[in-house]
Protein backbone atom coordinates (compact mmCIF):
# COMPACT_ATOMS: atom_id res chain seq x y z
CA UNK A 1 0.00 0.00 0.00
CA UNK A 2 1.25 3.50 -0.63
CA UNK A 3 2.56 5.68 1.60
CA UNK A 4 -0.02 8.47 0.56
CA UNK A 5 -2.88 6.81 0.63
CA UNK A 6 -2.85 5.88 4.59
CA UNK A 7 -1.86 9.69 4.73
CA UNK A 8 -4.10 11.28 2.78
CA UNK A 9 -6.69 8.63 4.99
CA UNK A 10 -5.49 9.71 8.45
CA UNK A 11 -5.98 13.31 6.85
CA UNK A 12 -9.46 12.79 5.78
CA UNK A 13 -10.35 10.97 9.16
CA UNK A 14 -9.06 14.14 11.18
CA UNK A 15 -10.55 16.28 8.81
CA UNK A 16 -14.02 14.23 9.89
CA UNK A 17 -13.54 14.37 13.50
CA UNK A 18 -13.03 18.19 13.44
CA UNK A 19 -16.75 18.35 12.58
CA UNK A 20 -17.66 15.04 14.26
CA UNK A 21 -16.14 16.09 17.85
CA UNK A 22 -18.03 19.13 18.34
CA UNK A 23 -21.40 17.09 17.06
CA UNK A 24 -20.72 14.98 19.78
CA UNK A 25 -20.29 17.45 21.84
CA UNK A 26 -23.44 19.23 21.37
CA UNK A 27 -25.04 15.90 21.98
CA UNK A 28 -23.68 16.30 25.47
CA UNK A 29 -20.86 13.60 24.93
CA UNK A 30 -17.96 15.33 26.35
CA UNK A 31 -15.54 11.78 25.98
CA UNK A 32 -13.57 13.86 23.48
CA UNK A 33 -13.49 17.65 23.68
CA UNK A 34 -11.76 20.35 22.17
CA UNK A 35 -10.16 22.09 19.19
CA UNK A 36 -6.30 21.16 17.90
CA UNK A 37 -5.35 24.09 20.59
CA UNK A 38 -5.77 21.64 22.98
CA UNK A 39 -7.59 18.50 22.99
CA UNK A 40 -9.04 15.89 25.69
CA UNK A 41 -8.97 12.47 24.88
CA UNK A 42 -10.88 10.95 27.68
CA UNK A 43 -8.98 11.97 30.76
CA UNK A 44 -5.49 12.19 28.09
CA UNK A 45 -4.45 15.80 27.91
CA UNK A 46 -3.29 16.75 24.61
CA UNK A 47 -2.12 20.56 23.51
CA UNK A 48 -0.43 22.52 20.91
CA UNK A 49 2.86 23.08 22.62
CA UNK A 50 3.33 26.32 21.04
CA UNK A 51 0.07 27.56 22.33
CA UNK A 52 0.90 26.35 25.64
CA UNK A 53 4.51 27.78 25.48
CA UNK A 54 3.17 31.44 24.96
CA UNK A 55 0.65 30.92 27.62
CA UNK A 56 3.79 30.47 30.14
CA UNK A 57 5.69 33.05 28.55
CA UNK A 58 3.07 35.65 28.58
CA UNK A 59 2.03 35.00 32.08
CA UNK A 60 5.05 33.29 34.13
CA UNK A 61 2.72 31.08 35.48
CA UNK A 62 2.88 27.04 34.71
CA UNK A 63 0.42 24.12 36.13
CA UNK A 64 0.61 20.67 35.95
CA UNK A 65 -2.06 20.60 33.24
CA UNK A 66 -0.35 22.61 31.11
CA UNK A 67 2.89 20.04 31.68
CA UNK A 68 0.74 16.92 31.17
CA UNK A 69 -0.64 18.32 27.89
CA UNK A 70 2.55 18.72 26.28
CA UNK A 71 3.89 15.45 26.75
CA UNK A 72 2.16 13.33 24.10
CA UNK A 73 2.68 16.07 21.31
CA UNK A 74 6.52 16.22 22.54
CA UNK A 75 6.89 12.49 22.52
CA UNK A 76 5.20 12.05 19.24
CA UNK A 77 7.77 14.46 17.82
CA UNK A 78 10.79 13.14 19.33
CA UNK A 79 9.89 9.07 18.15
CA UNK A 80 8.40 10.18 14.87
CA UNK A 81 8.92 13.24 13.46
CA UNK A 82 6.97 15.75 12.78
CA UNK A 83 3.73 13.53 11.24
CA UNK A 84 1.30 16.31 12.88
CA UNK A 85 2.31 18.23 9.93
CA UNK A 86 1.96 16.00 7.11
CA UNK A 87 -0.48 12.83 8.24
CA UNK A 88 -3.06 15.29 10.72
CA UNK A 89 -2.72 18.27 10.21
CA UNK A 90 -5.78 19.96 8.33
CA UNK A 91 -4.32 23.26 6.71
CA UNK A 92 -1.69 21.02 5.02
CA UNK A 93 -4.41 19.03 3.45
CA UNK A 94 -6.01 21.97 2.19
CA UNK A 95 -2.51 23.21 0.74
CA UNK A 96 -2.40 19.61 -1.24
CA UNK A 97 -5.76 20.08 -2.41
CA UNK A 98 -4.80 24.01 -3.55
CA UNK A 99 -1.51 22.32 -5.06
CA UNK A 100 -3.82 19.48 -6.91
CA UNK A 101 -6.22 22.01 -7.97
CA UNK A 102 -3.34 24.37 -9.78
CA UNK A 103 -2.18 21.58 -11.20
CA UNK A 104 -5.62 20.67 -12.96
CA UNK A 105 -6.30 23.93 -13.93
CA UNK A 106 -3.63 23.93 -16.16
CA UNK A 107 -1.10 26.44 -14.65
CA UNK A 108 2.61 26.29 -15.03
CA UNK A 109 4.88 24.65 -12.44
CA UNK A 110 5.46 27.07 -9.88
CA UNK A 111 7.66 24.66 -7.62
CA UNK A 112 11.38 26.07 -7.24
CA UNK A 113 13.89 23.79 -7.87
CA UNK A 114 16.20 22.51 -5.48
CA UNK A 115 19.31 23.83 -4.54
CA UNK A 116 21.82 23.06 -1.72
CA UNK A 117 21.41 26.40 -0.29
CA UNK A 118 17.62 26.59 0.12
CA UNK A 119 16.96 24.48 3.16
CA UNK A 120 19.03 26.64 5.17
CA UNK A 121 17.57 29.47 3.55
CA UNK A 122 14.40 28.59 4.61
CA UNK A 123 15.21 27.57 8.19
CA UNK A 124 16.75 31.25 9.03
CA UNK A 125 12.97 32.22 7.54
CA UNK A 126 10.95 30.42 9.72
CA UNK A 127 13.01 30.46 12.72
CA UNK A 128 13.94 34.88 12.59
CA UNK A 129 9.93 34.70 11.61
CA UNK A 130 9.12 32.53 14.67
CA UNK A 131 11.63 34.76 17.10
CA UNK A 132 9.65 38.00 16.06
CA UNK A 133 6.19 36.19 16.81
CA UNK A 134 7.34 35.24 20.04
CA UNK A 135 9.12 39.17 20.73
CA UNK A 136 5.68 40.56 19.65
CA UNK A 137 3.92 38.07 21.80
CA UNK A 138 6.05 38.93 25.27
CA UNK A 139 5.51 42.49 24.31
CA UNK A 140 2.20 42.40 23.85
CA UNK A 141 1.25 39.94 26.72
CA UNK A 142 -1.20 38.30 24.18
CA UNK A 143 -0.59 34.91 22.69
CA UNK A 144 -0.85 36.59 19.59
CA UNK A 145 0.64 33.57 17.26
CA UNK A 146 -2.39 31.64 17.81
CA UNK A 147 -4.16 33.86 15.02
CA UNK A 148 -2.62 32.55 12.60
CA UNK A 149 -2.11 29.08 14.02
CA UNK A 150 -4.07 27.60 11.04
CA UNK A 151 -4.95 24.45 12.48
CA UNK A 152 -6.52 25.61 15.37
CA UNK A 153 -8.59 27.99 14.07
CA UNK A 154 -9.43 25.52 11.04
CA UNK A 155 -10.78 23.37 13.87
CA UNK A 156 -12.47 26.07 16.36
CA UNK A 157 -14.16 27.38 13.02
CA UNK A 158 -15.93 23.68 12.41
CA UNK A 159 -16.58 24.14 16.03
CA UNK A 160 -18.63 27.34 15.97
CA UNK A 161 -20.08 26.27 12.44
CA UNK A 162 -21.26 23.21 14.46
CA UNK A 163 -22.39 24.75 17.30
CA UNK A 164 -24.16 27.88 16.39
CA UNK A 165 -24.15 28.24 12.72
CA UNK A 166 -21.80 30.55 11.84
CA UNK A 167 -18.26 31.59 11.13
CA UNK A 168 -15.88 34.58 12.95
CA UNK A 169 -13.31 36.37 11.38
CA UNK A 170 -10.75 34.42 12.10
CA UNK A 171 -11.72 32.28 8.67
CA UNK A 172 -10.53 34.90 7.05
CA UNK A 173 -7.56 34.81 8.00
CA UNK A 174 -6.86 31.04 7.49
CA UNK A 175 -8.72 31.61 3.82
CA UNK A 176 -6.13 34.46 2.89
CA UNK A 177 -3.19 32.57 3.92
CA UNK A 178 -4.57 29.23 1.50
CA UNK A 179 -4.87 32.05 -0.92
CA UNK A 180 -1.54 32.88 -1.56
CA UNK A 181 -0.82 28.98 -1.63
CA UNK A 182 -1.85 29.30 -5.21
CA UNK A 183 1.28 31.21 -6.27
CA UNK A 184 4.08 30.30 -3.52
CA UNK A 185 4.65 26.55 -3.78
CA UNK A 186 3.72 25.72 0.16
CA UNK A 187 4.86 28.83 1.31
CA UNK A 188 3.26 28.83 4.65
CA UNK A 189 4.25 25.56 5.64
CA UNK A 190 7.93 25.82 4.67
CA UNK A 191 8.34 29.38 5.86
CA UNK A 192 6.07 30.57 8.20
CA UNK A 193 3.90 28.40 10.40
CA UNK A 194 4.91 28.63 14.07
CA UNK A 195 3.02 25.79 14.88
CA UNK A 196 5.30 23.28 12.52
CA UNK A 197 8.66 25.41 13.31
CA UNK A 198 7.88 25.18 16.79
CA UNK A 199 7.57 21.16 16.80
CA UNK A 200 10.40 20.92 14.55
CA UNK A 201 12.47 22.32 17.38
CA UNK A 202 12.07 18.79 19.24
CA UNK A 203 13.69 16.73 16.68
CA UNK A 204 15.76 13.84 17.54
CA UNK A 205 18.64 12.47 15.47
CA UNK A 206 17.22 8.99 16.68
CA UNK A 207 13.73 9.08 15.70
CA UNK A 208 11.93 7.80 12.65
CA UNK A 209 13.25 9.90 9.56
CA UNK A 210 13.65 8.91 5.60
CA UNK A 211 16.64 7.43 5.08
CA UNK A 212 18.72 5.78 1.87
CA UNK A 213 19.30 2.42 2.48
CA UNK A 214 21.18 1.67 -0.38
CA UNK A 215 24.35 2.94 -1.60
CA UNK A 216 23.71 2.56 -5.99
CA UNK A 217 20.45 3.70 -6.80
CA UNK A 218 19.20 5.25 -9.88
CA UNK A 219 19.82 8.83 -9.37
CA UNK A 220 16.68 9.35 -11.08
CA UNK A 221 16.37 12.37 -8.40
CA UNK A 222 12.94 11.54 -8.50
CA UNK A 223 12.52 11.82 -4.40
CA UNK A 224 13.80 15.55 -4.58
CA UNK A 225 11.37 16.40 -7.39
CA UNK A 226 7.88 14.89 -5.13
CA UNK A 227 9.83 16.28 -2.15
CA UNK A 228 7.05 19.26 -0.80
CA UNK A 229 9.49 21.06 1.55
CA UNK A 230 12.28 21.47 -1.23
CA UNK A 231 15.26 19.22 0.63
CA UNK A 232 17.04 16.36 -0.12
CA UNK A 233 15.28 12.98 0.76
CA UNK A 234 18.78 11.08 0.71
CA UNK A 235 20.84 13.00 2.39
CA UNK A 236 18.55 15.27 4.51
CA UNK A 237 16.43 13.18 5.89
CA UNK A 238 16.91 13.93 9.66
CA UNK A 239 16.63 18.08 8.45
CA UNK A 240 14.33 20.03 10.59
CA UNK A 241 12.33 20.76 7.58
CA UNK A 242 11.14 16.88 6.64
CA UNK A 243 7.70 16.25 8.04
CA UNK A 244 7.98 12.54 7.22
CA UNK A 245 5.38 12.72 4.42
CA UNK A 246 6.75 9.59 2.72
CA UNK A 247 6.06 11.45 -0.74
CA UNK A 248 9.75 10.74 -1.58
CA UNK A 249 9.12 7.29 -0.62
CA UNK A 250 6.22 6.42 -3.29
CA UNK A 251 7.98 8.21 -6.31
CA UNK A 252 10.82 6.64 -5.96
CA UNK A 253 11.10 3.72 -8.79
CA UNK A 254 13.99 1.76 -7.59
CA UNK A 255 12.06 0.91 -4.34
CA UNK A 256 9.99 -1.27 -6.93
CA UNK A 257 12.46 -3.45 -7.30
CA UNK A 258 14.64 -3.03 -3.70
CA UNK A 259 14.09 -0.93 -0.78
CA UNK A 260 16.64 2.09 -1.44
CA UNK A 261 14.70 5.10 0.74
CA UNK A 262 12.34 4.07 3.92
CA UNK A 263 11.54 5.20 7.07
CA UNK A 264 14.19 4.12 9.56
CA UNK A 265 14.72 4.62 13.43
CA UNK A 266 17.89 4.97 14.06
CA UNK B 1 7.82 68.58 31.91
CA UNK B 2 4.92 70.35 31.21
CA UNK B 3 2.02 68.54 31.00
CA UNK B 4 -0.98 68.93 28.67
CA UNK B 5 -4.00 67.24 26.81
CA UNK B 6 -1.79 65.39 24.78
CA UNK B 7 1.09 64.29 27.33
CA UNK B 8 -1.93 63.48 29.07
CA UNK B 9 -3.56 60.65 26.74
CA UNK B 10 0.04 59.42 25.60
CA UNK B 11 1.06 58.44 28.69
CA UNK B 12 -2.43 56.90 29.92
CA UNK B 13 -1.73 54.88 26.71
CA UNK B 14 1.60 53.92 27.34
CA UNK B 15 1.39 53.44 31.37
CA UNK B 16 -1.08 50.49 30.41
CA UNK B 17 -0.81 47.89 28.11
CA UNK B 18 -3.09 48.74 25.17
CA UNK B 19 -3.68 45.63 23.60
CA UNK B 20 -5.72 44.24 26.19
CA UNK B 21 -8.17 45.43 29.14
CA UNK B 22 -11.28 46.56 27.43
CA UNK B 23 -14.07 46.35 28.69
CA UNK B 24 -18.03 46.38 27.27
CA UNK B 25 -21.23 46.28 29.53
CA UNK B 26 -22.73 43.21 29.35
CA UNK B 27 -19.98 41.35 28.13
CA UNK B 28 -18.91 39.02 30.44
CA UNK B 29 -15.96 36.34 30.86
CA UNK B 30 -16.88 33.49 31.28
CA UNK B 31 -17.44 31.87 35.27
CA UNK B 32 -14.12 31.51 37.39
CA UNK B 33 -12.05 34.09 34.98
CA UNK B 34 -9.14 35.57 36.66
CA UNK B 35 -7.98 39.39 36.38
CA UNK B 36 -8.82 40.52 33.11
CA UNK B 37 -4.95 41.54 31.78
CA UNK B 38 -3.65 37.49 33.05
CA UNK B 39 -6.89 35.57 31.70
CA UNK B 40 -5.42 37.35 28.30
CA UNK B 41 -2.26 36.31 28.81
CA UNK B 42 -3.50 33.21 29.76
CA UNK B 43 -6.53 32.19 27.23
CA UNK B 44 -5.12 30.48 24.22
CA UNK B 45 -8.40 30.54 22.44
CA UNK B 46 -9.44 26.35 22.46
CA UNK B 47 -12.88 27.14 22.57
CA UNK B 48 -12.79 24.15 25.03
CA UNK B 49 -14.82 26.46 27.22
CA UNK B 50 -17.43 27.16 24.33
CA UNK B 51 -17.42 23.25 23.85
CA UNK B 52 -18.95 21.91 27.41
CA UNK B 53 -21.53 24.87 27.70
CA UNK B 54 -24.70 23.40 27.64
CA UNK B 55 -26.76 26.21 26.82
CA UNK B 56 -24.73 28.10 23.65
CA UNK B 57 -23.76 31.05 26.45
CA UNK B 58 -20.18 31.58 25.53
CA UNK B 59 -19.69 32.81 22.40
CA UNK B 60 -16.41 32.86 20.12
CA UNK B 61 -15.14 36.91 19.97
CA UNK B 62 -15.17 37.80 16.43
CA UNK B 63 -13.59 40.66 14.90
CA UNK B 64 -14.92 43.74 16.47
CA UNK B 65 -13.83 42.61 19.81
CA UNK B 66 -9.82 43.58 18.70
CA UNK B 67 -7.09 41.65 19.84
CA UNK B 68 -9.57 39.99 21.99
CA UNK B 69 -10.70 37.87 18.90
CA UNK B 70 -10.91 33.97 19.79
CA UNK B 71 -11.50 34.36 23.31
CA UNK B 72 -14.58 33.35 25.09
CA UNK B 73 -17.37 35.92 25.54
CA UNK B 74 -20.48 35.46 27.77
CA UNK B 75 -22.98 38.55 25.92
CA UNK B 76 -25.49 38.70 28.85
CA UNK B 77 -28.14 40.58 26.90
CA UNK B 78 -28.61 37.91 24.50
CA UNK B 79 -28.29 35.01 26.32
CA UNK B 80 -26.47 34.83 29.98
CA UNK B 81 -24.54 32.68 32.12
CA UNK B 82 -26.77 29.67 34.16
CA UNK B 83 -24.15 29.10 36.27
CA UNK B 84 -23.72 25.59 35.97
CA UNK B 85 -20.18 25.63 36.31
CA UNK B 86 -19.23 23.20 33.74
CA UNK B 87 -16.66 25.61 31.62
CA UNK B 88 -13.48 26.07 34.90
CA UNK B 89 -12.78 22.45 34.85
CA UNK B 90 -12.19 22.34 31.96
CA UNK B 91 -10.01 25.31 31.13
CA UNK B 92 -6.12 23.99 30.15
CA UNK B 93 -4.31 26.49 31.35
CA UNK B 94 -6.09 28.08 34.14
CA UNK B 95 -7.49 31.21 32.89
CA UNK B 96 -10.50 29.73 34.04
CA UNK B 97 -9.90 29.16 37.96
CA UNK B 98 -10.63 25.12 38.17
CA UNK B 99 -10.89 24.62 41.50
CA UNK B 100 -14.32 26.71 41.49
CA UNK B 101 -17.31 24.92 41.39
CA UNK B 102 -20.09 26.58 43.66
CA UNK B 103 -21.93 29.25 41.75
CA UNK B 104 -22.25 31.64 44.61
CA UNK B 105 -18.31 32.16 44.62
CA UNK B 106 -18.43 32.82 40.71
CA UNK B 107 -17.58 37.36 40.53
CA UNK B 108 -18.01 37.96 36.45
CA UNK B 109 -19.37 40.72 36.82
CA UNK B 110 -21.75 43.10 38.91
CA UNK B 111 -25.90 44.23 37.80
CA UNK B 112 -26.27 48.18 38.07
CA UNK B 113 -29.80 48.99 37.63
CA UNK B 114 -31.08 52.02 35.69
CA UNK B 115 -33.33 53.87 37.97
CA UNK B 116 -34.23 56.08 35.22
CA UNK B 117 -35.91 53.92 33.15
CA UNK B 118 -36.54 50.48 36.02
CA UNK B 119 -40.34 50.22 35.70
CA UNK B 120 -40.70 49.69 39.37
CA UNK B 121 -38.72 53.21 40.42
CA UNK B 122 -40.89 54.68 38.08
CA UNK B 123 -43.92 53.25 39.23
CA UNK B 124 -42.92 54.56 42.87
CA UNK B 125 -42.20 58.02 41.78
CA UNK B 126 -45.62 57.92 40.22
CA UNK B 127 -46.98 56.62 43.62
CA UNK B 128 -45.35 59.35 45.72
CA UNK B 129 -45.74 62.31 43.41
CA UNK B 130 -49.49 61.02 42.37
CA UNK B 131 -49.51 62.21 39.14
CA UNK B 132 -49.84 59.39 36.45
CA UNK B 133 -47.27 59.41 33.53
CA UNK B 134 -48.48 56.18 32.28
CA UNK B 135 -45.39 54.01 33.41
CA UNK B 136 -48.07 52.41 35.74
CA UNK B 137 -46.93 48.59 35.82
CA UNK B 138 -45.34 46.40 38.08
CA UNK B 139 -42.32 44.41 37.32
CA UNK B 140 -40.58 41.83 39.03
CA UNK B 141 -38.79 40.30 37.24
CA UNK B 142 -34.96 40.88 37.73
CA UNK B 143 -35.69 39.61 41.56
CA UNK B 144 -37.68 36.45 40.12
CA UNK B 145 -35.38 35.26 37.74
CA UNK B 146 -32.18 35.71 39.91
CA UNK B 147 -30.38 32.35 40.62
CA UNK B 148 -30.12 34.00 44.27
CA UNK B 149 -33.29 35.91 44.86
CA UNK B 150 -33.53 37.87 47.97
CA UNK B 151 -30.17 37.47 48.26
CA UNK B 152 -28.45 39.28 45.32
CA UNK B 153 -31.44 40.77 44.51
CA UNK B 154 -34.22 42.28 46.97
CA UNK B 155 -37.17 44.32 46.78
CA UNK B 156 -36.73 47.56 49.54
CA UNK B 157 -40.65 48.43 50.44
CA UNK B 158 -40.99 45.70 48.26
CA UNK B 159 -41.17 47.14 45.28
CA UNK B 160 -37.76 48.89 44.41
CA UNK B 161 -35.14 46.17 43.30
CA UNK B 162 -31.41 46.59 44.92
CA UNK B 163 -28.39 44.42 43.95
CA UNK B 164 -26.59 43.63 46.99
CA UNK B 165 -22.67 42.72 46.59
CA UNK B 166 -23.82 38.55 46.52
CA UNK B 167 -24.35 39.60 42.88
CA UNK B 168 -22.24 37.15 40.67
CA UNK B 169 -22.52 38.79 37.67
CA UNK B 170 -24.71 36.00 35.83
CA UNK B 171 -26.85 38.39 33.46
CA UNK B 172 -29.70 36.55 33.54
CA UNK B 173 -31.54 39.48 35.16
CA UNK B 174 -30.13 41.56 32.12
CA UNK B 175 -31.31 39.03 29.70
CA UNK B 176 -35.17 38.92 30.71
CA UNK B 177 -34.86 42.38 31.54
CA UNK B 178 -38.60 43.71 29.57
CA UNK B 179 -37.65 47.34 29.13
CA UNK B 180 -35.37 48.68 25.96
CA UNK B 181 -32.54 49.59 26.94
CA UNK B 182 -32.52 47.55 28.92
CA UNK B 183 -32.75 49.08 32.75
CA UNK B 184 -30.53 46.84 34.39
CA UNK B 185 -26.43 46.19 33.24
CA UNK B 186 -23.81 43.49 34.61
CA UNK B 187 -20.56 45.33 34.40
CA UNK B 188 -18.01 43.00 34.06
CA UNK B 189 -15.16 42.49 36.69
CA UNK B 190 -12.52 45.51 36.39
CA UNK B 191 -14.66 47.74 34.45
CA UNK B 192 -15.58 50.76 36.41
CA UNK B 193 -18.92 51.14 37.71
CA UNK B 194 -19.93 55.10 38.11
CA UNK B 195 -22.34 54.56 40.50
CA UNK B 196 -20.02 52.79 43.00
CA UNK B 197 -17.27 55.56 42.30
CA UNK B 198 -16.27 56.82 45.06
CA UNK B 199 -17.43 60.14 46.82
CA UNK B 200 -14.76 62.69 45.05
CA UNK B 201 -16.17 60.98 41.39
CA UNK B 202 -19.80 61.60 43.25
CA UNK B 203 -19.32 65.49 44.14
CA UNK B 204 -17.93 66.13 40.20
CA UNK B 205 -20.87 64.51 38.35
CA UNK B 206 -22.92 66.40 41.39
CA UNK B 207 -22.06 69.93 41.52
CA UNK B 208 -20.48 69.20 37.24
CA UNK B 209 -17.50 71.22 37.90
CA UNK B 210 -14.85 70.64 35.48
CA UNK B 211 -11.94 69.17 37.49
CA UNK B 212 -8.42 69.29 36.54
CA UNK B 213 -7.24 66.45 38.18
CA UNK B 214 -6.11 64.81 34.87
CA UNK B 215 -3.01 67.56 34.88
CA UNK B 216 -2.32 67.33 38.23
CA UNK B 217 0.35 64.97 39.97
CA UNK B 218 1.97 64.38 43.26
CA UNK B 219 0.87 67.40 45.95
CA UNK B 220 -0.76 69.18 43.75
CA UNK B 221 -3.45 66.62 43.36
CA UNK B 222 -3.12 65.67 46.74
CA UNK B 223 -3.61 69.43 47.80
CA UNK B 224 -6.74 69.56 45.00
CA UNK B 225 -8.39 67.03 46.54
CA UNK B 226 -7.88 67.94 50.22
CA UNK B 227 -9.79 70.98 48.50
CA UNK B 228 -13.40 69.36 48.24
CA UNK B 229 -15.64 69.28 51.37
CA UNK B 230 -18.99 68.37 51.48
CA UNK B 231 -20.45 71.33 53.16
CA UNK B 232 -23.87 72.16 50.87
CA UNK B 233 -24.31 69.20 49.76
CA UNK B 234 -27.09 67.12 51.32
CA UNK B 235 -27.02 64.21 53.35
CA UNK B 236 -29.02 61.29 50.92
CA UNK B 237 -30.18 59.62 53.96
CA UNK B 238 -32.68 56.67 53.52
CA UNK B 239 -35.82 59.02 55.65
CA UNK B 240 -34.77 62.56 55.41
CA UNK B 241 -35.60 64.60 58.25
CA UNK B 242 -36.73 68.17 57.27
CA UNK B 243 -35.83 70.33 60.37
CA UNK B 244 -37.81 73.44 61.11
CA UNK B 245 -36.93 76.62 62.53
CA UNK B 246 -39.58 76.90 64.23
CA UNK B 247 -43.29 75.16 64.44
CA UNK B 248 -46.30 76.66 65.20
CA UNK B 249 -47.91 73.88 68.10
CA UNK B 250 -44.17 74.11 69.79
CA UNK B 251 -44.00 77.30 70.24
CA UNK B 252 -42.13 78.04 73.94
CA UNK B 253 -44.11 81.41 75.41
Amino acid sequence: MKIKTMRRTAQILTLAAIFIIPFMNVWELYFVKGTFYSMDIGNVAIADPLAVFQSMFASGKINAYMIASLIIPIALMIFFGRIWCSWFCPYYLFAEWVESLRRKLGFRDFRPEYTKTMPSRASRVRFLFLFLGLIVMGVIGVPVLNLISAPGIISSQALVVVKFGYVTFELAIVLVILFFELFYFRYWCRFFCPTGTFLSMFRWKRGMAVQKVRNDCSKCHSCIKSCPVIINPMTEGESLHCNNCGDCIDACQDNLNKQTIKFTFK
Amino acid sequence: MPRNRFTEKLAKVLNSNPFKGFFKLNRLRPPGAVKEDIFMELCIRCARCIVVCPYGSIHRADVYEKLQIGTPYIFADKKACYLCMKCPPVCPTGALDPKLSSPENVRIGIAVINQETCLNYLYYEEEIEGVSKGYAQLCNTCNNVCPFTDEAIYMEKHILPVVTDKCTGCGICVEKCPTTPKSINVYPTGMGVKAQAGFYNRKQNFTGENTTEGTLHGDELIKQKQKINSYGAKPDFEYNLETYESRDEWQEQ
